[in-house]
């Protein structure tokens, strides 16, 4: 009976090939490491904030005049809806973090490199997508920060060249920040997830047309891949117990840890906070903002500072695989770079100070440097690496990547 | 390197700078019965003539196991499911103390250092060389010294933080009602996790033997 509901089936839609091609027999590199397991979570983080905020929109308002208390309804009043809402917030959190550990192992092992640049910037548009959906989202528990952070943000429109004003009026629906922004929000905030899902769909077409890539940086032969399912499922399964557990930690035991005190007093117009602070995930770009004492300079430096990554597969000219893990120099302008964003990080929190400047502007001028370093330290560290000699397997992959182009008329 | 061992080092400077501008008293908030009711009769003694608790309820106080009958003697004719409003009307308030003194309900998670700030603040009176009463935690203030910790008698003061914490551990409820509840349904949660983490770890070493 059920070969034969398949096979109806089968003829009328590919279940059974896509089931095979895409899930069950996905040949995935067998070397990959636990860094390739912050895909999968993210997949999954996305699905927990999609249900967790279905269920928190049916007991939210969208009115200035009560969405403040309404999350205090969801808090006190309805059953474990402290659960729903704590979930929500500390998955926006978690999110960013996997999101996050995701890029840092793209840049690391160079995944980005040919053929996988379409994947790189579909997966910088989701970055994109998330970071606003993120940003409309903080707005609508309508506490001080939530009103004062979309407050500065939306402010920055203004450097829209010849009609900020009117642009930063256009985004708020008023002269302010008001009823209008928060009802425009809440509607953007629900649409926008839909959006992201369509993008990671079209994300795993470009993954499951180019495959993996793995911490070699070589095409494995097909000996070496093995199917996703049992073996990946399973340590994705095991990965994910793992993030449950400290995702877990912050839900229940300090769920306050993330949420700044001063969103626990509802939006004021009148009275602005001490020091205007954005969620952790967006302190390094907020303290590229501040570092450039032009406004419009602060916010084109912002911007260029998230979309600087879709350059990499170009701005990276090494042609030796498996990024960091054989190339010693980039290796270390990785680390220093992580470094560099916890430094911009620091800067962003703290109430801006002549130190606190002067360090921001260095760990700045540190983020771009260290783009504009790589086109010319991955050609000479290529050089080098190659007159101290590879080991074979890497020079094996030059050599196939050299017949590849040759066999393909010289265009890769 | 050196440029970045600076910058690291100026970072951490700054950190440790800007961490001691207030120091609070660390309090360590009571969570049962008995606390919460002296905690509550304190806040109706002293706080609730200005401040508000407006997302609490009687209701709610006798859910949590405060004494009904003290609970009536408060509420009066309100029935039980009205919010814990000030008895100041919010506009006679602001012509008293020239602001409206602000909701208590979130009190205890709305300030920066949350519970130890509220408890510092409390007992942060003092009287000044000119004779005016002043808080070294949040100078600015309108309120009054409530407890009276800047004029009392040294062999006083101990009760004096005692009533503290027990407001503190009110509020702290008032602001996360629950709280104990999530922190007790977390323990589940966690062994839970160990559990079937553990599992699968074991699946996944066994159907990863099968590769040679």
């Amino acid at each position: 009976m059920k070969t034969k509901i398949i096979n109806w089936i089968d003829q009328r839609f590919p279940l059974t090939s896509f089931v095979e091609h895409d899930l069950t027999g996905y040949p995935t590199p067998r070397n990959l490491s636990y860094w390739w397991n912050f895909g999968f979570l993210a997949g999954f983080v996305l699905v927990l904030q999609v249900v967790t905020g279905i269920f928190l929109a049916m007991h939210y308002k969208a009115d200035v005049s009560l969405s403040f208390d309404s999350i205090q309804h969801i808090m006190r009043d309805v059953n474990y809806g402290w659960l729903l809402r704590y979930m929500h917030a500390m998955g926006a959190s978690a999110f960013f973090f996997v999101i996050f550990v995701h890029m840092a192992r793209t840049l690391y092992y160079g995944s980005y490199r040919a053929p996988r640049e379409l994947l790189w910037w579909t997966g910088q548009g989701l970055l994109l997508l998330l970071m606003a959906t993120a940003f409309m989202g903080y707005l609508l528990p309508w506490g001080q920060m939530s009103f004062w952070g979309a407050t500065v943000i939306t402010n920055l429109f203004r450097a829209t060249p010849f009609f900020g004003d009117q642009v930063v009026i256009w985004l708020r629906g008023d002269f302010t920040v008001g009823d209008a922004t928060l009802s425009r929000f809440f509607s953007l905030h629900y649409l926008f997830p839909f959006l992201i899902i369509g993008a990671v769909v079209v994300h795993l077409v470009a993954l499951h047309t180019v495959k993996s890539s793995n911490p070699s940086g070589i095409d494995l032969a097909d000996h070496d891949n093995i199917p996703f399912h049992p073996y990946f499922t399973i340590k994705d399964l095991y990965g994910l117990g793992l993030f449950l557990m400290l995702y877990s930690v912050f839900v229940f035991f300090i769920p306050d840890s993330l949420i700044e005190p001063a969103n626990n007093i509802p939006a004021n117009p009148m009275m602005t906070p001490n020091h205007i602070v954005p969620e952790w995930y967006f302190l390094p770009f907020y303290a590229i903002l501040r570092s450039v004492p032009n406004m419009v300079g602060g916010v084109v430096a912002m911007g260029l500072s998230v979309i600087i990554f879709a350059f990499m597969p170009y701005l990276d000219r090494s042609r030796i695989p498996g990024g960091a893990r054989h190339r010693p120099i980039y290796r270390v302008q990785f680390y220093l770079f992580m470094i560099d964003m916890l430094v911009l990080g620091f800067v962003g929190y703290y109430p801006p100070t002549d130190q606190s400047i002067l360090i921001g502007q260095v760990a700045t001028l540190c983020y771009f440097g260290s783009f504009f370093i790589v086109p010319f330290l991955s050609k000479v560290e290529e050089r080098w690496l190659i007159k101290r000699g590879l080991p074979p397997e890497v020079m094996a992959l030059i050599e196939s990547e050299k017949h590849e182009i040759s066999k393909k008329g010289g265009k890769l | 390197m050196k440029k970045l061992m600076t910058i690291l080092a100026s970072c951490l400077i700054a950190t440790s700078v800007l961490a001691s501008e207030a120091e609070l008293k660390t309090v360590k908030v009571g969570h049962d019965v008995q606390t919460l009711e002296r905690g509550v009769d304190a806040v109706m003694t002293n706080c609730h003539s200005c401040h508000s608790l407006k997302y609490i309820t009687y209701r709610d106080l006798v859910a949590a196991g405060v004494d009904a009958k003290k609970v009536d003697a408060w509420r009066g004719d309100q029935p039980l499911s009205s919010a814990l409003l000030a008895q100041m009307s919010e506009a006679d308030a602001a012509q008293a103390f020239g602001i409206a003194p602000p909701d208590l309900s979130l009190m205890a998670k709305a300030r920066e250092g949350g519970v130890n700030y509220v408890y510092s603040y409390l007992l942060g009176y003092y009287v000044g060389p000119d004779g005016a009463t002043g808080n070294h935690y949040y100078p600015p203030t309108k309120m009054p010294d409530i407890l009276g910790v800047s004029t009392a008698p040294q062999d006083q003061q101990a009760k004096i933080q005692d009533t503290a914490h027990d407001i503190v551990s009110f509020l702290s409820w008032a602001a996360d009602p629950h709280g104990d509840e999530r922190i007790r349904l977390g323990y589940y949660v966690m062994a839970y996790l160990v559990v079937l983490t553990t599992l699968l770890y074991l699946v996944k070493k066994r159907v990863w033997s099968k590769l040679k």
